[in-house]
């Protein structure tokens, strides 16, 4: 769209309104988990860090965060896998089958999550995996497929299905082909992958709502239960923490999709 | 067998895991929420029956709707102002603008929301300005009804609007409006007659998308509604976990999905899933 | 692996993609060290069965034979082919020698045997001073080298080339061939090759396939197959060639008299050719650069008068449309050095040709 058409006045101005209505409400957070108040508002004479101190010298808050990033490694992990090799399997085989199965892998993020959650709720009751580990990671790795199953199909996409012909022909089994030739190829999309699969567990509260209480309780259910009971500038610092963390993985993953389009 | 078959029994194996995992922790608790609605509390199409009969039933449906077209109908529109201006800015300048996109959307929508109670509640940031400012005596009612529902939904919604009427936005050719202003059509015209009309599949793209997500929120009409403004996922919820009405709470989930399949199968030539989450910076 | 070629044979080979039939009963044989080219337009099957060769694609019906042995249902990482794809499928997160080693360490070969094996294909290629480089760095005619020397790297027992030359420039590419000829001569082994390139396939091959809508319509040494074509699809897809409706008016043991309209012909028979009774519809294939100008007073076996209508000016020659009363518009190439005329449109002049020159094709079925 280089040069020939610009956005007139009317349209760049309305279009910065927006963009403010979309990041100010966020970044107002910011300040507030500074504020040297004991209420949620701005700082009023100086800037305070107590109530980062608040969270970071909590255990229950430290508990959480361990608890979530646990869970979302366990989750990432299922998802990248199960979710990348199904990817290659429809990429390759190609009918309308295949078509049918990518469909199938995109329910969960079509589906609403609270449908599958009291689905889980009941399920997971048989299976003895409410309020377990293993359960909210399995729910996340699950849902988190998704995520991998299009990243990474767009990075199939791109790639010359005759490399994998050249590959077979030359005489290397499936394995070696995947291992030498498709997945290095496709490392980008599958990275992009996990990170969104990460960020979906990192943030999934409506699942962890149904299917755990006590023991897993992690660091969005706390802050649910705290927006819910008492809104202190605590909740402030855990949300600054949280879009930091989101921030630092979009950023990295902004990182690997430039070093992929240089190449 | 015929070595094309056998050599794709390799490939198969590969969808397998994906495949069984989906299969057995996904479709099958959704199945059985959808098998319930029909069991419980007793077989039959009772539950079915509510729809009509029952006053709060058709309530949470009629508020639903109403918000989830509000809602739909204004991201639309504040995400095509968005997506227009980062389909015509310049290489340099549309990362930018595809990061005010990309960062809200990835943010925890449990952020967002707080974000939005901290400063719409009665002790919050917009009131306090507005009664220092002395344009209002009283604190506005800003949040837990409908109004906050709105404004946070729609917040969440218009990076989901943007994304696809982006995508669509992009597939213009430039010189087709260049053309248009060459031959003499002023700025308004060129929109009206030729960006419009061709970026339509991605408005529709996007008004689906952002309906059927919309139909099923939880989180932020739960927290901005206060409980006082049920939506269908909420009141989901409540049945199950509060009243421990199995039969109504599986009959609205199965309900909601019917909905949204059907929806998106109306509209399946113009949604594409990938389009949203594969298109990035 | 020994070192000389193996011979390959198709035998009825035919693949249809549901009602569309993409190669129809096909049978060839290629002797070992021969270099065959499947020649022919694009959806004439050709690269089908190159694929159907390869392994990636299976027969419908028909089947492949290595050295007698039928191979039909080997999967390709079995079939020990080297194979050059068509843009050369060159990996482009690997260096030129990691290319070049791939086909070595699927193998699992020993690191040290397997740098000596890449020396020398690179070699081969001369490409040793580029192991190093990645193939984005190199240039088209480099990259197709790699391509060659990767499938060659393991001593395969065929060397098949899907459009080897396609994706390089006119120049390049009359380069290529004549490397590519040379390579072929060194290593002596069966190359299959493909391209819709007729020049490529004349001068490349030992032998050339020519396929239309999936069919072997006519296969042969180039020299036969340009010179004696059997069917009209074959005399205009390989070269160019004036095509006439003659009748025949009487036969002979060595040549016939023809007629169109009232211009007199006389056309040889080739040893074996059937000798068809008198008043039979003939259709005659005749090269536009075997007629020649005729000086006055100068004769030939056929001669006919016309008039230049278009001409145009070809480097090596000049291309003449010429106006005739009963022939219509014959195509003519003269050379332009020493040319005995100076082409102009109007000019009425007279060409002749000898009865061995023109050849009678079949009308090809629909």
């Amino acid at each position: 769209m280089e040069g020939a058409h610009r956005p007139g006045p009317f349209a760049s101005a309305s279009a910065w309104i927006v963009a403010i209505y979309l990041v100010l409400p966020i970044s107002i957070v910011i300040p507030v988990s500074m504020t040297d108040q004991r209420f949620l508002s701005l700082p009023q004479e100086t800037l305070s860090l107590r109530h980062y101190a608040t969270v970071l010298g909590s255990a229950e808050w430290l508990g959480s965060i361990a608890q979530s990033f646990w869970i979302a490694v366990a989750s990432t992990l299922i998802a990248v896998v199960a979710g990348t090799l199904c990817a290659i399997g429809c990429w390759r085989i190609s009918r309308r089958s295949t078509d049918l199965i990518r469909a199938l892998m995109l329910l969960p993020i079509i589906i609403p999550s609270i449908v599958y959650a009291i689905g889980l709720y009941r399920y997971f009751a048989r299976l003895d995996l409410l309020d377990r580990f293993a359960g909210v990671a399995i729910a996340h790795g699950v849902t988190g497929i998704p995520y991998v199953v299009i990243t990474v199909s767009t990075a199939l996409a791109a790639f010359d299905p005759r490399l994998e012909q050249a590959a077979r022909g030359m005489g290397a089994s499936l394995l070696q082909t995947l291992r030498w030739v498709i997945l290095p190829r496709i490392a980008p999309g599958i990275a992009s992958g996990a990170i969104f699969a990460f960020i979906h567990s990192w943030d999934e509260l409506v699942i962890v709502l149904f299917i755990a209480s006590r023991d897993v309780f992690t660091l969005p259910r706390r802050i649910w239960d705290g927006i819910n009971e008492n809104l202190d500038p605590a909740m402030a610092a855990v949300a600054v923490l949280l879009v930091l963390f989101t921030l630092l993985l979009l950023l990295l993953d902004l990182a690997l999709r430039r070093r992929r389009d240089a190449r | 067998m015929a070595p094309a078959g056998q050599r794709q029994t390799g490939w198969w194996l590969l969808i397998l895991p994906a495949f069984l995992l989906m299969t057995a922790f996904y479709v099958a608790p959704i199945a059985q929420v959808l098998a319930i609605s029909f069991t419980e509390p007793q077989p039959g199409l009772g539950n079915y029956e509510r729809l009509f009969t029952s006053e709060s039933v058709q309530r949470v449906i009629g508020t639903t709707l109403r918000i989830c077209t509000i809602t739909t109908a204004l991201a639309l529109l504040l995400g095509y102002v968005l997506a227009y201006r980062i389909a015509l800015a310049e290489a340099r300048a549309r990362r930018w603008w595809i990061l005010v996109v990309l960062v809200p959307l990835w943010i925890s929508v449990l952020v967002r929301a707080f974000a939005w109670v901290t400063l719409l509640r009665r002790q919050g940031l917009v009131n306090q300005a507005l009664m220092e400012s002395g344009l209002v005596a009283e604190p506005l009612q800003l949040v837990w009804n409908e109004f906050g529902i709105v404004v946070g939904m729609v917040h969440y919604m218009v990076p989901y609007a943007v994304l696809p009427m982006l995508a669509s936005m992009r597939e213009i050719d430039p010189r087709l409006l260049a053309a248009a202003r060459g031959l003499g059509a002023p700025r308004q015209t060129v929109f009206a007659r030729i960006f419009l009309p061709l970026s339509l599949p991605g408005l529709i793209a996007a008004g689906v998308l952002v309906f059927i997500f919309s139909l099923g929120f939880y989180i932020t009409p739960a927290i901005l509604g206060g409980g006082k403004t049920l939506m269908v996922a909420e009141w989901i919820g409540l049945q199950i976990l509060d009243l421990i009405r199995w039969g109504l709470g599986t009959m609205m989930a199965t309900v909601l999905v019917v909905t949204i399949l059907a929806t998106l199968a109306v509209f399946s030539r113009v949604v594409d899933l990938r389009r949203v989450f594969g298109s990035g910076a | 692996m020994s070192a000389a070629g193996h011979a390959l044979a198709l035998q009825g080979l035919t693949k249809r993609y549901g009602t569309f039939t993409a190669v129809d009963d096909v049978s060839l044989k290629v002797e070992s060290g021969q270099f065959l080219t499947l020649l022919g337009p694009s959806g004439s099957g050709k690269t089908t069965i190159l694929m159907c060769i390869a392994g990636f694609v299976a027969p419908t019906a028909g089947a492949v034979l290595l050295d007698g042995r039928d191979i039909t249902a080997l999967p390709p990482e079995k079939r020990d082919f080297g194979m050059v794809f068509q843009g050369y499928a060159l990996f482009p997160h690997m260096t030129v020698a990691e290319n070049v080693a791939f086909p070595l360490r699927v193998r699992r070969m020993g690191t040290a045997e397997r740098a000596e094996k890449v020396r020398a294909a690179l070699d081969l290629v001369q490409l040793d001073r580029f192991a190093e480089r990645r193939p984005s760095q190199l240039s088209g005619g480099q990259q197709q080298r790699v391509a060659l020397a990767r499938a060659l790297v393991f001593d395969p027992a065929l060397l098949l080339l899907d459009e080897p030359l396609s994706a390089l420039d006119k120049k390049l590419r009359a380069e290529l061939q004549e490397e590519l000829k040379a390579l072929h001569r060194r290593v002596g082994r069966t190359f299959v090759n493909v391209t819709h390139d007729q020049e490529e396939a004349l001068s490349l091959s030992d032998r050339v396939a020519i396929l239309n809508h999936g069919k072997l319509v006519q296969e042969g040494a180039p020299t036969a197959l340009y010179d004696r074509p059997r069917t009209r699809f074959v005399a205009d897809f390989l070269g160019k060639s004036n095509f006439l409706h003659a009748a025949v008016q009487q036969g002979g043991a060595e040549a016939m008299q023809l007629a169109i309209g009232a211009t007199p012909l006389v056309q040889r028979i080739l040893p074996g050719a059937p000798h068809p009774a008198p008043g039979t519809k003939l259709l005659l294939s005749l090269r536009p650069e075997k007629i020649a100008l005729l000086a006055d007073g100068e004769t030939a076996d056929n001669m006919v008068e016309g008039r230049i209508a278009t001409w145009s000016y070809l480097g090596a020659g000049f291309g003449l449309s010429v106006a005739t009363q009963d022939l219509g518009m014959l195509r003519v190439t003269l050379p332009s050095w020493g040319a005995p005329i100076a082409p102009a449109e109007g000019l009425a002049i007279r060409l002749g040709w000898s009865a061995s020159a023109s050849v009678p094709v079949e009308e090809d079925a629909a």
